[in-house]
Parts: structure tokens; C-alpha cells; sequence
């Protein structure tokens, strides 16, 4: 893996939320939320096109508490690029190993919470107010499921 | 922490951005809105209680409500999900000028966003959650908070005594119906007594509204299917006893509601006709 790689992270179309031990980030492109927990978001915060990998790994130590290694982050890097939070795109290989192996790798050698963003599903409340029937287009913003989530129709519905 | 509140939370930032945006775009043209219901209910809720937002709630002065509207509806004025009110019409009787000098500026990603007294406020959701029948238990929500969590320099007199006699009883009878079915303490309330003393028919009409599982719709949103159309029609048919003593500017007493529900029928019944047919222009010239 090239770790002179300066990994930035996105930041535009995007709410981040942040609550304690987590970052919360939705995505107005895709319509999908994630939750990033301490170590992801730490490294995910320091992609900032200045650090490289190694560095990451150093302030990731520091602000965790702990030693971290480089495929520490590019386990973080992977997923951020998988899920659209990069700026670019990032191919992780972890030595031909999956990433599920390499998690396990990780998880072993570092006393630190291997880093992980985990998808937010839509809660049953969100689901039920999702008929996609509205009045104005503020009636759309919560319907994360329907076609528009910003207008409403001449038909009274979330749809462009 | 559950998902429903992290998407909560997400929800809450998203609409936060969005105020934020439509008041800054708004005051860069010179209007001053009032923030109302929605996110500033949410404000009394504690933390772990989501509150889902659902459109951003702006009362604008009546002089301003055309220029605010033209910018509302461009597309290409960035302001998004924007309900707006030409100052609060039949939601509260006190004047704009004074609902504006009493109200509170809060500050929201940076922007300063004018919110209504708590005073105004709780007052104004009590009215706009009886306009709207009492259909929806979980908005009683925000009456409860609204009082459980009001500050302590809250003035029941500012609340209560700056409207008429009938209005008042509204108030005190939403707040009782936060108490009978949402356990909302009121024992040290100056009117504890009154609130508890809730008609008959109040709490026939609003049980038998939760009762149901959808929401009434627009009139005008169901017009393609018949079957909808008429689900809608007979839903309003006698009409809602809670809306129809609102309407009338009536009182809460324990007398029939039949002469308010005739009245309210007559004075609804043609809007809603023109509202449908307009709605049938549209689709017609599609």
C-alpha cells in the first residue's frame, strides 16, 4: 500500500452530526447515513490532504491512547472510501487478505477499538411516516425513502 | 444510543442548516421571520426524546409575506422545505408587532434565529394542535414539554391573559388533555382545576381520533382516487367537533358541539370545493 498516499476527507453534501464517542454523517447524495465510531472518526477528521497514513497512525495513537499501526488506518481508509467520505477514491489491498481478516489481524495487536463505520437503518418511525404523501416540501425531509426528499409534487407526493 | 435517535439527530442538523440558510437568505432581502412549531417545539424536548421535524415553520410580517413568498418559491434561492405564514393568522389573536418584540433570538449554526416567547409559543401550538382536530397524540407531545420544561421567569398571565376568555379555555383544556392522557404534572398550575375539568365530548373526539390510522389528507391530494376522495369527504362529515368550536372562535363548555359543527360546515365546505377543483385544473392542463 502507498503510505505517502494524503487521503481528504469530503465534506461537501454532507450533515455531520456529532454526538459523544460518535460522528454521525448523512449523506445528501445518496440518501444514506453512517456512523463512524471514535477511531474512524479521528482518522476520517485528520484526512485533511497534509498526513499521510503514517502520520494518521501517530495522531491516532496520541488522541486514543494507544499504539496504532498504518493498516489500523487503512482499515478506516477502506471503509470511508467505500462508503463515499473521501474526496477520492482508495483502493485498499491488505496484502490479499479480506478485509474481514484483516479486522481480526488488527483487532488482535492494537488495545485501541478497530475503527468502524457502521450503516444507520432507517428507524420504524421514519418508515411509517415514509407514505411519501405530502403537503409542502418540508413534509419530504424526513422521508428518506421516498424519490425526493426536497420536493413535493403536483401530486402531493416526495417525487421530482 | 438507539438508531431512531442518531437518525433523529441527523435530522435535527439537517433542518438546523436548512433554517439557518432560509434566515440569512431572508434577512440578506431585508424580511425578519418568526421561527414556530417544529424545531423551536423540539427546543422543550429533552435530549433523548427525538422529536421528527417535519417542515421549517416561518411567520413572516403581513407586508412582507409576498416578497418572502416570491424567494420561498424560486428554485434558485436555496431556501428548501420552508412553510412560510402570513404572521400567525387564526393561530393566536395577539398582534405581530407584539408577538415580534417579545420574541427570543437563539442562536442556530451560527445564525441568529428568532424564535416566539415560550409564552407565545406553548399558546399558539396548543391552537394550531386543536386546528388541527386533535388528530395526532404524539404533537401533544409538545405541549407537554412545552410546559413540563417551560423557563422558570415563564408568566402564565403573558400566556393566558393577553387573549379572550375563550381562547384562554382552549389553552387550559390542551394543557388538561396533556395531563389526563400524557401524565404532564400540573398541580402548580394556577388553573390546575379548570385543565382537569375536560367536556365530554372533547376526549370522545380525540380518542376517537388517535383511534385512527392515517392522518387526514388534503382534499386536494386525493383527487385521482375516488375511493380516497370520498374516505376524505365522509372523514369531514359531521365535522370535527375539536376544529369546528375553533373555527367559530367557540367555547370549551360541556354543551352540544352541533351548532359550531353546522356553522363550520357551511364555512368550510366552499374553500374545499374550490381547493378540490383547482386541484382537478391542474391535472387537466398536465
Amino acid at each position: 500500500m502507498n503510505t505517502s498516499q494524503r487521503p481528504i476527507a469530503r465534506k461537501a453534501g454532507l450533515v455531520i452530526q456529532e454526538v459523544p464517542d460518535e460522528v454521525l454523517v448523512y449523506d445528501l447524495e445518496t440518501n444514506k447515513a453512517h456512523c463512524l465510531n471514535q477511531s474512524a472518526a479521528i482518522i476520517w477528521r485528520s484526512c485533511d490532504g497534509n498526513n499521510t497514513v503514517s502520520d494518521i497512525a501517530k495522531l491516532v495513537g496520541a488522541q486514543a491512547g494507544g499504539k496504532v499501526t498504518e493498516d489500523f488506518v487503512w482499515l478506516a481508509i477502506d471503509q470511508l472510501s467505500e462508503n463515499r467520505l473521501l474526496e477520492k477514491e482508495i483502493t485498499v489491498n491488505f496484502e490479499g487478505r479480506s478485509r474481514r481478516e484483516a479486522l481480526k489481524k488488527i483487532g488482535l495487536a492494537t488495545m485501541v477499538a478497530v475503527p468502524v463505520i457502521a450503516s444507520l437503518v432507517a428507524p420504524q418511525s421514519a418508515l411509517a411516516a415514509s407514505s411519501c404523501a405530502c403537503v409542502s416540501p418540508g413534509d419530504c425531509l424526513a422521508q428518506t425513502t421516498c424519490p425526493s426528499t426536497t420536493n413535493c409534487n403536483g401530486a402531493g407526493v416526495c417525487a421530482p | 444510543m438507539t438508531d431512531e435517535l442518531r437518525w433523529y439527530l441527523i435530522a435535527k442538523k439537517r433542518t438546523e442548516g436548512l433554517i439557518a440558510s432560509a434566515f440569512r437568505k431572508l434577512r440578506d432581502e431585508g424580511i425578519e421571520p418568526i421561527l414556530i412549531k417544529g424545531w423551536a417545539a423540539a427546543r422543550n424536548y429533552p435530549d433523548v426524546k427525538p422529536r421528527f421535524l417535519g417542515d421549517i415553520d416561518l411567520a413572516v410580517a403581513a407586508d412582507d409575506f409576498e416578497r418572502a413568498t416570491r424567494l420561498v418559491e424560486d428554485p434558485d434561492s436555496g431556501i428548501i422545505g420552508v412553510d412560510l405564514h402570513r404572521e400567525l393568522r387564526r393561530l393566536d389573536t395577539v398582534d405581530w408587532a407584539t408577538l415580534f418584540a417579545n420574541a427570543e433570538l437563539v442562536t442556530i449554526d451560527g445564525e441568529d434565529v428568532r424564535v416566539l416567547a415560550p409564552e407565545d409559543h406553548l399558546r399558539v401550538m396548543c391552537v394550531h394542535w386543536l386546528t388541527d382536530g386533535g388528530e395526532s397524540k404524539e404533537r401533544l407531545w409538545d405541549i407537554y414539554y412545552a410546559v413540563q420544561n417551560r423557563p422558570a421567569s415563564f408568566d402564565w398571565a403573558k400566556c393566558l391573559e393577553v387573549v379572550e376568555p375563550n381562547r384562554r379555555g382552549w389553552i387550559k383544556a390542551t394543557i388538561g388533555l396533556a395531563n389526563r392522557y400524557l401524565g404532564l404534572g400540573i398541580d402548580d398550575l394556577p388553573f390546575a382545576e379548570e385543565a382537569r375539568c375536560l367536556p365530554a365530548w372533547l376526549t370522545r373526539c380525540v380518542e376517537r381520533e388517535w383511534k385512527s390510522e392515517l392522518p387526514m389528507r388534503p382534499m386536494e391530494t386525493v383527487i385521482d382516487d375516488a375511493g380516497s376522495l370520498m374516505t376524505e369527504v365522509r372523514r369531514r362529515i359531521p365535522p370535527n367537533p375539536i376544529q369546528a368550536t375553533v373555527n367559530c372562535e367557540g367555547i370549551f363548555d360541556d354543551r352540544s358541539r352541533i351548532p359550531y359543527q353546522i356553522r363550520d360546515l357551511f364555512m368550510r365546505a366552499r374553500p374545499s370545493i374550490k381547493r378540490v377543483f383547482q386541484g382537478m385544473l391542474i391535472r387537466m392542463r398536465r
